[in-house]
């Protein structure tokens, strides 16, 4: 399954390592973890609860940098960047789909599809028809201007899948995107990232729920920090 | 982002927290509107005093018998006390080439009476250079004249009050007064005037002075008042007079030469640092404000941790969200700095309002100061809250609820 890879993958991890020192004690987040993610892929990242999954995806979402090991976005080196190029890789080249949905709550659906935008300086106009252009392809554009904490999970994640997309980036990375819904919304949910992916955008998906790893192109599969294997990783969990 | 997107989310925030936000400015409306009113109120006790001392001419010197000693001490025994006479005023007026106008005063009181009313007035006899150097003119009529004093003619001028009340709106000019029993001639009415340091100058009779001296029966002079004509010659006409005197008074220093611009000028500096002192009194109350808002800043930090971190997650630089806190203080600061200069101007008119006799006069300066200083405020206590928002670690940022 997926597609050929592509001689230029869009992101490749080396070596990646993350050690936390919360209270002085060393914690390890990732170990040594290499990974390549070309265009148009839809990966899965599989694990249990404090597996490493969501530091990888923080490493990968360009909100935290490798303790060791390098990582780079269309041959960018993201470790060696500043906290303001980090800033600008987050809202031109990733969109954030969060398992909480993280909206604005005070903001209209639009104006939280809009946010991206206005960091990356687009003017008014130009804003509020890509938000709702974006909108329109998650298909709630009937609910721009409720408030987004008058929707319901299901709407509240299209928006937050809105917003990740207004700005174009290069990937997706969804956050146990369902977690919180029910299963007709997740189901839906799942179905819009599909013909995303099918329209050629690229998703990194973290999630420990089996049914909808399988939803995606590819799974890998972490514990303790490691990749591993899917038979090891059956193992482990048995 | 462009600065009205950060002025939109500053206000909407504050919008948001409406009792919160009213009351943190609160801190600020009282503080600018202290400054303003007290401010407003030492500007008001001075124009109070200048008021008081308007009447008094520009470029005088006063020179009154005695001397007055600054160091203390029983006077020396012995001492020449001198009187001023004519004597002394013709030498000044014939030397003196630094003086506009020498105008001898004699002074006393007498009981001016027209048919059946009288009045105790002030008796002040004078030459005809009184009216310019002391500033105070005639309305009808004509004030005294050179061939008056030298005649000793029995003329007087009279101040509005002495005129009402001896004659209510009947025409006085012609008439005849009897001063101390003597009969005079009104020539002229003087215009209205006021109060000035406590004496009424419309309650005053003006006389030939060497008629007044013939009236009082004495040859000595109240004061000799001098105009000088150039500003800047003050300092060397008060040594040409003090020399010129010397010589008349058989070389004692007996008289005593006041500089009356000095002694003003003075005054207004205490005053004026007077107006100073309150108004950095109520810019403590200010900075109070300041730490208010400081205070509900930190508080909006940590109550929208998540937000930062969601709007870092999507791209905000730190940048974008220490302009974003740093704008909705000064907004809290601002908004409480213009509430704050009604506050204070209304306050100002309701106290000219209650106390009519006080003129407070609110000074430009003042609120281009007191509102200036309330956004700084804001700035300078809202940096602090504002850089912790900043500094915030996305990650961790989301995490918070």
């Amino acid at each position: 399954m997926g597609s050929a890879p592509v001689s230029e993958p869009l992101l490749r991890l080396r070596g990646v390592t993350k050690i936390y020192e919360p209270d002085g004690q060393e914690v390890v987040g990732l170990e040594g973890v290499d990974l390549d993610i070309h265009s148009g892929d839809f990966l899965a990242v599989m694990g249990p609860s404090g597996s490493g999954k969501s530091t990888l995806m923080h490493i990968i979402g360009c909100l935290d940098i490798p303790t060791s090991g390098s990582y780079e976005i269309k041959g960018i080196p993201v470790s060696r960047l500043s906290p303001e190029e980090l800033a600008r890789l987050r809202n031109r080249e990733i969109g954030f789909v969060f398992q909480v949905f993280h909206l604005l709550p005070r903001y209209t659906a639009l104006r939280n599809v809009e946010l991206p935008l206005l960091y990356a300086g687009v003017g008014r106009e130009e804003r509020t028809g890509k938000a709702l252009e974006a909108l329109r392809a998650v298909g709630l554009e009937d609910r721009r201007n409720h408030l987004s904490n008058q929707l319901s999970g299901g709407q509240k994640q299209k928006v937050a899948i809105a917003r990740a997309l207004v700005n174009r980036p290069s990937l997706l990375l969804a956050d146990e995107p369902t977690g919180n819904l029910d299963t007709k919304s997740g189901d839906e949910l799942m179905e819009i990232l599909t013909r995303l992916n099918g329209e050629g955008t690229t998703i990194v998906l973290v999630t420990h729920n089996q049914a909808i790893a399988r939803r995606a192109k590819k799974v890998v599969y972490i514990i303790d920090g490691r990749l591993v294997a899917k038979e090891e990783y059956r193992e482990l969990r048995e | 982002m462009n600065f009205f997107e950060y002025a939109r989310v500053a206000l909407e925030s504050l919008k948001a927290n409406r009792l919160r936000s009213v009351l943190t400015m609160l801190g600020v409306i009282i503080g600018v509107a202290a400054v303003i009113l007290l401010v407003s109120l030492g500007e008001g006790t001075k124009n109070y005093v200048e008021e008081q001392f308007a009447g008094l001419g520009s470029n005088i010197l006063i020179v009154t018998p005695g001397k007055i000693e600054t160091r203390g001490g029983p006077p020396v025994i012995g001492a020449a006390k001198h009187k001023l006479t004519l004597s002394d005023s013709r030498i000044l007026e014939k030397k003196g080439y630094l003086f506009g106008g020498v105008a001898p005063v004699v002074f006393g009181t007498a009981e001016v009476r027209y048919g059946s009313r009288s009045r105790n007035v002030p008796v002040l006899g004078v030459t005809p250079s009184f009216s310019p150097v002391r500033n105070l003119h005639v309305e009808i009529g004509s004030f005294v004249t050179e061939s008056d004093v030298e005649a000793k003619r029995r003329v007087c001028i009279l101040g509005r009050t002495v005129k009402r009340e001896l004659f209510g709106n009947a025409n006085a000019l012609g008439q005849i007064v009897k001063v101390s029993g003597g009969r005079f001639r009104v020539v002229g009415i003087m215009q209205r005037k006021g109060v000035s340091l406590g004496i009424d100058l419309d309650d005053i009779v003006f006389v030939p002075v060497r008629t007044a001296q013939d009236l009082f029966d004495t040859d000595a002079l109240l004061e000799i008042i001098l105009s000088v004509r150039n500003k800047n010659d003050i300092e060397s006409a008060k040594e040409l007079a003090k020399s010129l005197l010397f010589k008349n008074h058989n070389r004692h220093e007996d008289f005593t030469i006041t500089n009356q611009a000095a002694m003003l000028s003075s005054l207004y500096t205490i005053l004026d640092t007077l107006t100073y002192v309150l108004g950095g009194i109520a810019t403590i109350s200010l900075l109070v404000g300041g730490i208010g808002i400081m205070n509900i800043m930190l508080v909006t930090v940590k109550e929208r941790t998540n937000e930062i971190g969601i709007r870092k997650a999507v791209g905000a630089r730190d940048r974008d969200i220490l302009v974003q806190f740093l704008l909705e203080s000064t907004a809290l600061s601002s908004s409480g700095g213009i509430a704050g200069m009604l506050v204070g101007v209304l306050g100002a008119y309701g106290i000219r309002l209650l106390v009519p006799k006080l003129p407070v006069e609110v000074p430009s300066w003042a609120i281009v100061l007191a509102f200036t200083f309330s956004v700084f405020v804001g700035i300078f206590f809202g940096v602090y809250p504002a850089r912790k928002a900043a500094a915030l670690h996305p990650i961790e940022a989301l995490r918070y609820e």
